[in-house]
Protein backbone atom coordinates (compact mmCIF):
# COMPACT_ATOMS: atom_id res chain seq x y z
CA UNK A 1 0.00 0.00 0.00
CA UNK A 2 3.04 2.81 -1.26
CA UNK A 3 1.44 6.20 -0.01
CA UNK A 4 2.22 8.64 -3.22
CA UNK A 5 2.63 12.70 -2.36
CA UNK A 6 1.71 14.72 -4.99
CA UNK A 7 2.40 17.61 -3.14
CA UNK A 8 6.10 17.00 -1.23
CA UNK A 9 6.83 14.69 -4.29
CA UNK A 10 7.45 11.44 -2.43
CA UNK A 11 7.19 8.04 -3.13
CA UNK A 12 7.06 5.10 0.24
CA UNK A 13 7.19 1.28 -0.27
CA UNK A 14 6.72 -1.77 2.33
CA UNK A 15 8.70 -4.78 1.76
CA UNK A 16 8.39 -7.38 4.39
CA UNK A 17 10.90 -10.25 4.41
CA UNK A 18 8.86 -13.35 5.88
CA UNK A 19 10.14 -16.80 6.82
CA UNK A 20 10.40 -19.47 9.61
CA UNK A 21 12.51 -18.89 12.68
CA UNK A 22 16.45 -17.92 12.48
CA UNK A 23 16.27 -18.36 8.47
CA UNK A 24 18.17 -14.96 7.70
CA UNK A 25 15.83 -12.25 7.19
CA UNK A 26 17.16 -10.14 10.35
CA UNK A 27 20.88 -11.27 8.76
CA UNK A 28 19.48 -9.92 5.09
CA UNK A 29 18.88 -6.39 6.47
CA UNK A 30 22.14 -6.27 8.55
CA UNK A 31 24.06 -6.88 5.53
CA UNK A 32 21.65 -4.23 3.47
CA UNK A 33 22.47 -1.63 6.37
CA UNK A 34 26.70 -2.28 6.10
CA UNK A 35 27.08 -2.37 2.86
CA UNK A 36 24.66 0.32 1.40
CA UNK A 37 26.16 4.45 1.38
CA UNK A 38 25.19 6.73 4.53
CA UNK A 39 22.86 8.77 3.06
CA UNK A 40 20.77 6.19 1.64
CA UNK A 41 20.31 4.75 4.78
CA UNK A 42 18.33 5.41 8.23
CA UNK A 43 18.30 4.53 11.28
CA UNK A 44 18.08 0.25 11.74
CA UNK A 45 15.60 -0.51 14.66
CA UNK A 46 15.49 -3.93 15.97
CA UNK A 47 12.82 -5.03 17.92
CA UNK A 48 14.37 -8.16 19.50
CA UNK A 49 14.55 -10.29 22.86
CA UNK A 50 17.94 -9.94 25.14
CA UNK A 51 18.27 -13.21 23.32
CA UNK A 52 18.74 -11.54 19.67
CA UNK A 53 15.89 -13.09 18.55
CA UNK A 54 13.10 -10.50 16.55
CA UNK A 55 10.43 -9.77 18.89
CA UNK A 56 8.19 -7.55 17.13
CA UNK A 57 9.97 -6.38 13.85
CA UNK A 58 13.38 -4.96 12.18
CA UNK A 59 13.22 -2.18 10.42
CA UNK A 60 15.39 -0.15 7.83
CA UNK A 61 14.40 2.49 5.94
CA UNK A 62 16.81 2.77 2.65
CA UNK A 63 16.22 5.79 0.40
CA UNK A 64 16.79 6.11 -3.67
CA UNK A 65 16.78 9.57 -4.07
CA UNK A 66 14.79 11.96 -6.50
CA UNK A 67 13.21 9.44 -9.49
CA UNK A 68 11.76 11.67 -12.40
CA UNK A 69 10.87 14.17 -9.42
CA UNK A 70 9.87 12.29 -6.28
CA UNK A 71 11.80 11.18 -3.60
CA UNK A 72 11.48 7.50 -3.53
CA UNK A 73 11.68 5.37 -0.35
CA UNK A 74 11.48 1.93 0.34
CA UNK A 75 10.96 0.56 3.88
CA UNK A 76 12.21 -2.99 4.65
CA UNK A 77 10.71 -4.79 7.60
CA UNK A 78 11.32 -8.64 8.93
CA UNK A 79 8.89 -10.14 10.68
CA UNK A 80 9.51 -12.42 13.85
CA UNK A 81 9.79 -16.54 12.84
CA UNK A 82 8.65 -17.94 15.58
CA UNK A 83 5.65 -19.37 15.57
CA UNK A 84 3.78 -18.01 18.72
CA UNK A 85 4.44 -14.30 17.46
CA UNK A 86 1.60 -15.12 14.96
CA UNK A 87 -0.16 -11.32 15.53
CA UNK A 88 3.00 -9.41 15.34
CA UNK A 89 3.55 -10.95 12.01
CA UNK A 90 -0.10 -10.16 10.74
CA UNK A 91 0.98 -6.46 11.83
CA UNK A 92 3.54 -5.64 10.10
CA UNK A 93 1.86 -6.74 6.62
CA UNK A 94 -0.43 -4.20 7.12
CA UNK A 95 0.20 -1.74 3.98
CA UNK A 96 2.64 -4.11 2.29
CA UNK A 97 4.09 -4.11 -1.19
CA UNK A 98 6.18 -6.68 -1.74
CA UNK A 99 7.44 -9.86 0.02
CA UNK A 100 10.74 -11.60 0.04
CA UNK A 101 10.29 -15.00 1.25
CA UNK A 102 13.31 -16.60 2.74
CA UNK A 103 14.01 -20.44 3.73
CA UNK A 104 15.90 -21.93 5.44
CA UNK A 105 17.39 -24.64 3.26
CA UNK A 106 18.46 -27.23 5.61
CA UNK A 107 16.60 -30.17 5.20
CA UNK A 108 15.69 -29.92 9.51
CA UNK A 109 14.08 -26.80 8.31
CA UNK A 110 11.86 -28.22 5.49
CA UNK A 111 8.38 -28.32 7.13
CA UNK A 112 9.22 -24.90 9.11
CA UNK A 113 9.43 -23.44 5.52
CA UNK A 114 6.04 -24.69 4.56
CA UNK A 115 4.51 -23.59 7.42
CA UNK A 116 6.05 -20.36 7.68
CA UNK A 117 4.47 -19.99 3.56
CA UNK A 118 1.04 -21.28 4.76
CA UNK A 119 0.97 -18.82 7.96
CA UNK A 120 1.87 -15.93 5.32
CA UNK A 121 -1.18 -16.71 3.17
CA UNK A 122 -3.45 -17.07 5.91
CA UNK A 123 -2.26 -13.92 7.16
CA UNK A 124 -2.37 -11.92 3.69
CA UNK A 125 -5.86 -13.07 3.34
CA UNK A 126 -6.87 -12.01 7.00
CA UNK A 127 -5.94 -8.48 5.29
CA UNK A 128 -7.78 -8.87 2.30
CA UNK A 129 -4.48 -9.66 0.50
CA UNK A 130 -3.28 -12.10 -1.88
CA UNK A 131 0.29 -13.41 -3.20
CA UNK A 132 -1.32 -13.24 -6.70
CA UNK A 133 -1.29 -8.87 -6.08
CA UNK A 134 1.86 -8.81 -4.24
CA UNK A 135 5.37 -9.28 -5.76
CA UNK A 136 7.27 -12.25 -4.00
CA UNK A 137 10.68 -12.78 -4.49
CA UNK A 138 12.10 -16.87 -2.78
CA UNK A 139 15.25 -16.18 -1.18
CA UNK A 140 16.82 -20.01 -0.61
CA UNK A 141 19.21 -19.01 2.02
CA UNK A 142 21.79 -21.04 3.89
CA UNK A 143 23.00 -22.74 0.85
CA UNK A 144 26.81 -23.02 1.89
CA UNK A 145 25.27 -25.37 4.64
CA UNK A 146 26.22 -29.03 4.19
CA UNK A 147 22.54 -31.06 4.96
CA UNK A 148 20.15 -28.99 2.32
CA UNK A 149 17.31 -29.61 0.57
CA UNK A 150 17.90 -29.50 -3.48
CA UNK A 151 16.71 -26.06 -5.24
CA UNK A 152 14.83 -28.15 -7.41
CA UNK A 153 12.92 -29.52 -4.37
CA UNK A 154 12.62 -26.64 -2.64
CA UNK A 155 11.10 -25.25 -5.42
CA UNK A 156 8.96 -27.55 -6.14
CA UNK A 157 7.44 -27.39 -2.84
CA UNK A 158 7.41 -23.97 -1.54
CA UNK A 159 7.13 -21.91 -4.98
CA UNK A 160 4.78 -24.14 -7.45
CA UNK A 161 3.59 -20.82 -9.54
CA UNK A 162 7.44 -20.15 -10.52
CA UNK A 163 7.76 -16.66 -8.08
CA UNK A 164 11.64 -16.11 -8.88
CA UNK A 165 13.87 -17.07 -6.68
CA UNK A 166 17.58 -16.40 -5.68
CA UNK A 167 19.71 -18.90 -3.75
CA UNK A 168 21.62 -16.96 -0.41
CA UNK A 169 24.17 -17.07 2.06
CA UNK A 170 22.96 -14.11 3.99
CA UNK A 171 26.22 -14.06 6.31
CA UNK A 172 28.35 -13.13 3.54
CA UNK A 173 25.97 -11.49 1.66
CA UNK A 174 25.25 -13.74 -0.88
CA UNK A 175 22.20 -13.08 -3.08
CA UNK A 176 21.34 -10.14 -0.65
CA UNK A 177 21.35 -7.71 -3.02
CA UNK A 178 20.26 -9.55 -5.84
CA UNK A 179 17.01 -10.19 -3.73
CA UNK A 180 16.10 -6.62 -2.69
CA UNK A 181 16.90 -5.13 -6.36
CA UNK A 182 14.61 -7.64 -7.76
CA UNK A 183 11.59 -7.13 -5.15
CA UNK A 184 12.46 -3.16 -5.41
CA UNK A 185 11.96 -3.17 -9.39
CA UNK A 186 8.84 -5.41 -9.36
CA UNK A 187 7.17 -2.84 -6.57
CA UNK A 188 7.94 0.00 -8.80
CA UNK A 189 6.78 -1.33 -11.58
CA UNK A 190 3.76 -1.94 -10.36
CA UNK A 191 3.39 1.60 -9.50
CA UNK A 192 4.37 3.42 -12.93
CA UNK B 1 -13.08 3.22 1.63
CA UNK B 2 -10.34 3.40 -0.73
CA UNK B 3 -7.97 0.46 -0.46
CA UNK B 4 -4.70 -0.15 -1.92
CA UNK B 5 -2.09 2.09 -3.20
CA UNK B 6 -2.84 6.04 -1.96
CA UNK B 7 -1.96 8.89 -3.27
CA UNK B 8 -2.01 12.38 -1.49
CA UNK B 9 -2.93 15.89 -3.75
CA UNK B 10 -1.79 19.24 -3.39
CA UNK B 11 -4.88 20.93 -2.36
CA UNK B 12 -5.20 17.80 0.18
CA UNK B 13 -1.77 18.17 1.41
CA UNK B 14 -2.36 21.90 1.86
CA UNK B 15 -5.82 21.57 3.71
CA UNK B 16 -4.07 18.87 6.16
CA UNK B 17 -0.88 21.08 6.76
CA UNK B 18 -3.56 23.91 7.30
CA UNK B 19 -5.05 21.49 10.49
CA UNK B 20 -1.81 20.49 11.78
CA UNK B 21 -0.63 24.27 11.92
CA UNK B 22 -3.99 25.33 13.93
CA UNK B 23 -3.63 22.72 16.13
CA UNK B 24 0.07 22.85 16.96
CA UNK B 25 -0.74 26.24 17.88
CA UNK B 26 -4.12 25.68 19.72
CA UNK B 27 -2.97 23.21 21.35
CA UNK B 28 0.66 24.99 22.40
CA UNK B 29 2.36 21.72 21.15
CA UNK B 30 5.85 21.21 20.25
CA UNK B 31 5.05 19.60 17.04
CA UNK B 32 1.74 17.44 15.25
CA UNK B 33 2.54 14.56 12.61
CA UNK B 34 0.27 12.80 10.40
CA UNK B 35 1.47 8.49 9.83
CA UNK B 36 -0.10 6.63 7.92
CA UNK B 37 -1.39 3.28 9.76
CA UNK B 38 1.29 1.74 7.52
CA UNK B 39 4.25 3.78 9.28
CA UNK B 40 4.84 6.32 6.65
CA UNK B 41 4.94 9.97 7.87
CA UNK B 42 2.78 12.16 5.85
CA UNK B 43 3.24 15.75 7.49
CA UNK B 44 5.30 17.02 9.85
CA UNK B 45 4.39 20.23 11.37
CA UNK B 46 6.15 22.33 14.20
CA UNK B 47 9.47 22.33 15.59
CA UNK B 48 12.10 19.61 13.92
CA UNK B 49 11.98 16.60 16.21
CA UNK B 50 15.39 15.64 17.65
CA UNK B 51 15.49 12.55 16.84
CA UNK B 52 14.64 9.76 13.24
CA UNK B 53 11.04 10.84 12.07
CA UNK B 54 11.36 7.92 10.24
CA UNK B 55 12.02 5.05 12.30
CA UNK B 56 9.71 7.03 14.70
CA UNK B 57 6.69 6.82 12.12
CA UNK B 58 7.60 3.14 11.58
CA UNK B 59 7.20 2.28 15.56
CA UNK B 60 3.99 4.99 16.08
CA UNK B 61 1.83 2.61 13.55
CA UNK B 62 3.65 -0.46 15.37
CA UNK B 63 2.57 0.61 18.74
CA UNK B 64 -0.83 1.48 17.00
CA UNK B 65 -1.56 -1.91 15.44
CA UNK B 66 -0.42 -3.82 18.76
CA UNK B 67 -2.72 -2.08 21.06
CA UNK B 68 -5.94 -2.14 18.81
CA UNK B 69 -5.31 -6.17 18.90
CA UNK B 70 -4.62 -5.66 22.10
CA UNK B 71 -8.38 -3.80 22.11
CA UNK B 72 -10.26 -6.52 19.87
CA UNK B 73 -8.87 -9.08 22.63
CA UNK B 74 -10.93 -7.27 25.48
CA UNK B 75 -13.82 -6.68 23.01
CA UNK B 76 -13.39 -3.40 21.80
CA UNK B 77 -13.17 -2.76 18.49
CA UNK B 78 -9.91 -0.37 18.71
CA UNK B 79 -8.37 2.31 21.15
CA UNK B 80 -9.13 5.45 19.53
CA UNK B 81 -6.44 7.29 20.96
CA UNK B 82 -3.21 6.37 23.22
CA UNK B 83 -1.51 8.23 25.62
CA UNK B 84 2.18 7.95 26.62
CA UNK B 85 2.82 10.13 29.51
CA UNK B 86 6.84 11.11 30.52
CA UNK B 87 8.38 13.41 32.76
CA UNK B 88 9.22 16.07 29.79
CA UNK B 89 7.64 15.08 26.77
CA UNK B 90 4.46 13.33 26.36
CA UNK B 91 2.69 11.42 22.80
CA UNK B 92 -0.87 12.34 22.19
CA UNK B 93 -2.21 9.49 19.73
CA UNK B 94 -5.46 9.97 17.71
CA UNK B 95 -6.83 7.27 15.05
CA UNK B 96 -8.67 8.91 12.20
CA UNK B 97 -10.76 7.49 9.75
CA UNK B 98 -9.28 3.83 10.01
CA UNK B 99 -6.23 5.15 7.81
CA UNK B 100 -3.69 7.94 9.31
CA UNK B 101 -2.63 8.88 13.39
CA UNK B 102 -2.93 12.12 14.25
CA UNK B 103 0.47 12.78 16.90
CA UNK B 104 0.90 15.66 19.21
CA UNK B 105 4.12 16.19 20.74
CA UNK B 106 3.77 18.16 23.83
CA UNK B 107 5.64 19.08 26.51
CA UNK B 108 5.17 21.11 30.10
CA UNK B 109 3.79 24.57 28.03
CA UNK B 110 0.97 22.35 27.15
CA UNK B 111 -1.78 20.06 29.37
CA UNK B 112 -3.27 16.66 27.97
CA UNK B 113 -6.78 17.89 28.60
CA UNK B 114 -5.62 20.91 26.09
CA UNK B 115 -4.17 18.95 23.40
CA UNK B 116 -7.26 15.91 23.92
CA UNK B 117 -9.85 18.57 23.16
CA UNK B 118 -8.10 20.50 20.37
CA UNK B 119 -6.83 17.11 18.72
CA UNK B 120 -10.51 15.90 18.86
CA UNK B 121 -11.37 19.22 17.26
CA UNK B 122 -8.71 18.45 14.29
CA UNK B 123 -9.40 15.42 14.03
CA UNK B 124 -13.10 16.21 12.95
CA UNK B 125 -11.55 18.47 10.34
CA UNK B 126 -9.14 16.04 9.30
CA UNK B 127 -11.66 13.52 8.86
CA UNK B 128 -13.61 16.01 6.57
CA UNK B 129 -10.43 16.27 3.90
CA UNK B 130 -9.74 12.56 3.89
CA UNK B 131 -13.13 11.75 3.03
CA UNK B 132 -13.15 13.45 0.09
CA UNK B 133 -9.90 12.65 -0.62
CA UNK B 134 -11.03 9.00 -0.21
CA UNK B 135 -13.70 9.38 -2.59
CA UNK B 136 -11.79 11.28 -4.97
CA UNK B 137 -9.14 8.41 -5.54
CA UNK B 138 -12.30 5.46 -5.44
CA UNK B 139 -13.39 7.10 -8.29
CA UNK B 140 -10.32 7.49 -9.74
CA UNK B 141 -9.66 4.10 -9.37
CA UNK B 142 -12.78 2.79 -10.64
CA UNK B 143 -13.28 5.59 -13.71
CA UNK B 144 -9.80 6.84 -14.53
CA UNK B 145 -6.38 5.44 -14.83
CA UNK B 146 -4.67 5.50 -11.44
CA UNK B 147 -2.12 8.28 -11.01
CA UNK B 148 0.50 7.79 -13.50
CA UNK B 149 3.94 8.14 -12.85
CA UNK B 150 4.85 8.53 -16.20
CA UNK B 151 6.53 5.84 -18.38
CA UNK B 152 10.28 6.16 -17.84
CA UNK B 153 9.78 6.29 -14.09
CA UNK B 154 10.73 2.30 -13.41
CA UNK B 155 13.05 2.45 -16.07
CA UNK B 156 15.02 5.32 -13.99
CA UNK B 157 14.11 3.83 -10.87
CA UNK B 158 15.69 0.66 -11.91
CA UNK B 159 18.87 2.22 -12.91
CA UNK B 160 19.01 3.83 -9.81
CA UNK B 161 18.36 0.97 -7.47
CA UNK B 162 21.22 -1.03 -9.65
CA UNK B 163 23.83 1.76 -8.86
CA UNK B 164 23.01 2.09 -5.66
CA UNK B 165 22.01 -1.35 -3.84
CA UNK B 166 25.69 -3.64 -4.78
CA UNK B 167 28.26 -5.32 -2.73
Amino acid sequence: MSLINYSSREINCKIVYYGPGLCGKTTNLQHIYSRVPQETRGKMISLATEMDRTLFFDFLPLELGQIRGFRTRFHLYTVPGQVYYNASRKLILKGVDGIVFVADSQIDRYEANIESLMNMHDNLAEHGLSIEKIPLIMQYNKRDLPRVVSVVELEKELNPKGHPYFEAVAFRGNGVFDTLKLSCKLVLKQLG
Amino acid sequence: MVKGNWALFEEDFYAISQILQTLRKSSSARSVMLIDKTGQLINSIGEPPGFDVTSFSSLVAADFGANAEIAKMVGETDFSTLVHQGTHESLFLQHIANRVILVVLFDRKSSLGLVRLKARRAGDDLLNVLQKLFDKLQYRNEEIAPPALGADFAAEAENEIDSLFRD
